[in-house]
């Protein structure tokens, strides 16, 4: 039984709009005009197109621009053959959009969850021999910025053994980079000859080499790794700085945590060493003179700095070391004064090593 | 069938208020914060949907049929096409810089610059084209069957050329850019034709150009006679002269802000009447508005709505630290994880707020864009018959990530 209706049409072939009758044939229908009909069409290839003004509109499968708009109420005959319209998108509209959301958020917590606290247990997974690889290919030689004479060398081994249980597969240098810095990576020490040439004694190198050594030991750089993939994966829905802030957030949140980890380990290895900590935290007063965190007394400054800064402010590194002195511990200096000195003039001393950044397109 | 010549109301009206489109921009920003942005590419087609739906050219409205899918599909390609080799060349580049390679770094960031320059242009040109392929009026849509290739070579070389002179020759890199583009686009069976001339934009251009070195100069002559009418030496701000020429500095750099925007915007409106006015498609001409302080008041609108934004995003976080400063840091450095916890979580809230403001922005441009429209001539609806260009299945991917504006 054919069902009459008036409803308004494109064809999608002209811009002309048709005033049409929709005649229902069972699962068809066709589109009469006063001297033309269209169709049969089938209701299965109708898709929901949205509302436009007080009409619903419909469109069809494989007919670019097809229109129908069927107007006000909708016979009830008529109903049951029509797709169902869209709000939100598939899956919200069938939950609802309360329900929708409470699942999203679990599921997002959970990724979220997951990509922070894996790569603890991730990166122990990952062999020695590919963390050597990536460490080889990331950072070599330095370019041939790694000092070394004989007796410095031998210096810099006794700083090392006496700081680490088992330190055959650490491979520690000193860069010839006028940087007060230390990196480690995988399993390479970088000390900069800027720290090592600046320092006021061997107990305050052997305080940063511990940290660094803390951090290798700890897998510190191949977690930030596979957390900052992660993480970057994870956000990067977000557009442009949304993602980026919260991303940064986050992983300064760790890289703070790891400093603190690396720290306690650096304090655990001078104990064992029977090295004073407290050149150390000579070292740390200085970087707070120059950071200006010494400054900061308390209030909203500090707070904000200590959110924003990759590692806990330098006083607060002080002050961790200045405690950790044990009255009357018997403390020797780690090198003789010999030593130091062949380590401290290492970099000058040989004549084969680069220099600088090289910007010099050698 | 119409001709909207002479006292005829605009061809293209904007019927939406931004009440109804905050009833869908707030669903939006709550789904897109609880999917981790994704649900992202499905809200902007719910505004573009409305936006289209409440825009009228002569007696029917627009209608948008781009898909979040679609979007989100073109945003995973860019991710894995671009987003992983340019990471792992970065990767490389910095492992050279750490070897001493600096040459060869130096070769390898000049070449992923010039790539996403390219890319950027191409990413331009297809915007234009996805845009147009998902809008329909009366059952017909735009498009087209360039690629954007060419042009992504044409946007480094005018864009280069016009930077030589002094970025002097900027009006006629973009004009040329725009007829480009435009000369490749149809709708239905006709296509666009572009003749806009950018010499009548130098006038404009040169106002904006030499603002800053008026302003400077300004305050020099200013600040030199003022100094020598105070007399006498010593500490220059013991004398009259002193004090007025350190407040002439102060008047200076607010002069800056205000000045330059407005200069910028004066250039922008002339530079969207010259554009739009230069456009054709079959026997329609198009005209854009807006004038000057149509484009000063809705750029202080979008300030004024940034900045209520700002307030209540940064409302609750301010309120979690300023209840005890002190405490707040000691906690911190003591690395409690619930104060990470509450912190990041007031980072989330302050989300809602701006996200919100984002979309709201969006929708004055749509307006401001649609209010200031205009077109004459005719339209012969039995002629204008569906595009044949290919509709490309990806969406703006390219273009969102290199994040080059919304208009
Ligand atoms: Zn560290």
């Amino acid at each position: 039984m054919p069902t009459f209706f008036d409803a308004w049409h494109f064809d999608g072939k002209s811009a002309v709009r048709r005033k049409v009758e929709v005649q229902t044939v069972g699962n068809q229908f066709y589109l009469a005009e006063l001297e033309r009909r269209h169709g049969p069409f089938a209701f299965a290839d109708l898709e929901y197109a949205g509302e436009q003004g007080d009409a619903s509109v419909y469109k069809m499968g494989g007919n670019d621009g097809w229109r129908l708009g069927l107007v006000g109420n909708v016979p009830t005959e008529l109903v049951p053959h029509l797709p169902a319209k869209k709000t939100y998108g598939g899956w919200i509209d069938r939950l609802g959009i309360g329900p929708a959301s409470a699942v999203f958020a679990i599921v997002s917590a959970a990724v979220v969850a997951v990509v922070l606290f894996s790569p603890q247990w991730l990166a122990p997974l990952i062999p020695a021999s590919v963390e050597t690889k990536i460490g080889d290919a990331l950072i070599g030689d330095f370019g041939g910025r790694f000092c070394s004479t004989p007796k410095g060398k031998a210096a810099l081994a006794k700083l090392t053994n006496a700081l680490d249980a088992d330190p055959r597969d650490l491979q520690v240098e000193v860069a010839n980079i006028d940087m007060i810095n230390a990196v480690a990576a995988r399993r390479k020490v970088i000390l900069f000859n800027g720290l090592v040439s600046q320092a006021k004694s061997p107990d305050e190198v052997a305080g940063v080499l511990a940290h660094e050594i803390g951090h290798v030991r700890e897998k510190h750089v191949m977690q930030g790794m596979l957390r900052q993939m992660g993480l970057a994966v994870v956000l990067g829905g977000f557009d442009g700085n949304g993602g980026s802030t919260l991303n940064g957030l986050l992983s300064t949140t760790y890289t703070r945590e790891s400093e603190r980890e690396a720290d306690d380990h650096s304090l655990k290895a001078l104990k064992s060493a029977s090295v004073s900590p407290i050149a150390t935290a000579d070292f740390f007063r200085r970087l707070s003179a120059m950071d200006g965190s010494a400054q900061m007394r308390e209030g909203k400054e500090r707070a904000m700095a200590s959110y924003t800064s990759s590692h806990p402010l330098s006083d607060e590194r002080r002050k961790l070391f200045e405690n950790s002195v044990i009255k009357g511990k018997a403390y020797r200096p780690i090198l003789s004064s010999d030593e130091w000195t062949e380590l401290k003039t290492m970099c000058a001393q040989d004549r084969k090593v680069k220099s600088g950044w090289g910007f010099d397109f050698e | 069938m119409s001709d909207s010549q002479g006292r005829t109301p605009s061809a293209v009206t904007f019927h939406g208020s931004w009440i109804d489109f905050a009833k869908i921009a707030l669903p939006n920003v709550l789904l897109t914060l609880v999917t981790l942005g994704i649900y992202r590419f499905w809200a902007t087609t719910r505004e573009r949907n409305y936006l289209w739906s409440k825009t009228r050219f002569i007696d029917e409205p627009l209608e948008w049929t781009g898909t979040g899918m679609e979007l989100f599909i073109g945003f995973i390609m860019v991710l894995f096409l671009l987003g992983v080799p340019f990471a792992i060349l970065q990767l490389v580049a910095q492992g050279m810089i750490f070897q001493g390679q600096v040459a060869i770094a130096a070769i390898l960031v000049i070449t992923m610059v010039l790539a996403i320059y390219y890319l950027t242009g191409v990413a331009y040109f297809r915007t234009l084209r996805y845009r147009l392929s998902r809008t329909y009026w009366r059952g017909i849509r735009g498009g087209s069957d360039d690629q954007g290739l060419t042009y992504g070579f044409s946007y480094i070389w005018k864009n280069f050329a016009a930077a030589i002179p002094l970025f002097l020759l900027y009006p006629w890199a973009s004009i040329s850019l725009w007829n480009e583009r435009w000369n490749l686009m149809s709708f239905g069976p006709y296509r666009f034709e572009s003749n806009a001339r950018w010499t009548d934009l130098m006038k404009r251009y040169l106002l904006f150009y030499l603002v800053p070195f008026l302003i400077f100069a300004g305050i020099f002559i200013a600040g030199v006679s003022a100094g020598m009418s105070g007399g006498g030496g010593g500490n220059p701000f013991d004398s009259a002269g002193g004090i007025a020429a350190f407040t002439l500095i102060i008047v200076g750099v607010l002069a800056m802000y205000i000045l330059v925007p407005i200069a910028a915007l004066m250039y922008y409106s002339k530079f969207f009447r010259v554009a739009v006015g230069g456009l054709r498609l079959g026997d329609l001409e198009f005209e854009f508005k807006a004038r000057s302080p149509d484009w000063i008041l809705y750029w202080l609108g979008n300030i004024a709505i940034m900045g209520l934004a700002y307030g209540f995003a940064f409302a609750p976080f301010s309120a979690f630290v300023f209840a005890s400063p002190e405490q707040f840091a000691q906690k911190i450095e003591a690395g409690e994880t619930f104060m990470t916890a509450g912190f990041i979580i007031s980072a989330l809230i302050a989300i809602i707020p701006l996200a919100f403001a984002a979309s709201i922005i969006r929708y004055r441009a749509w307006k401001f864009f649609a209010v200031h429209m205009e077109a004459y001539g005719e339209v012969n609806l039995d002629h204008l018959t569906q595009s044949e260009t290919e509709v490309s299945s990806h969406g703006e991917g390219l273009l969102d990530a290199f994040d080059v504006g919304a208009m």
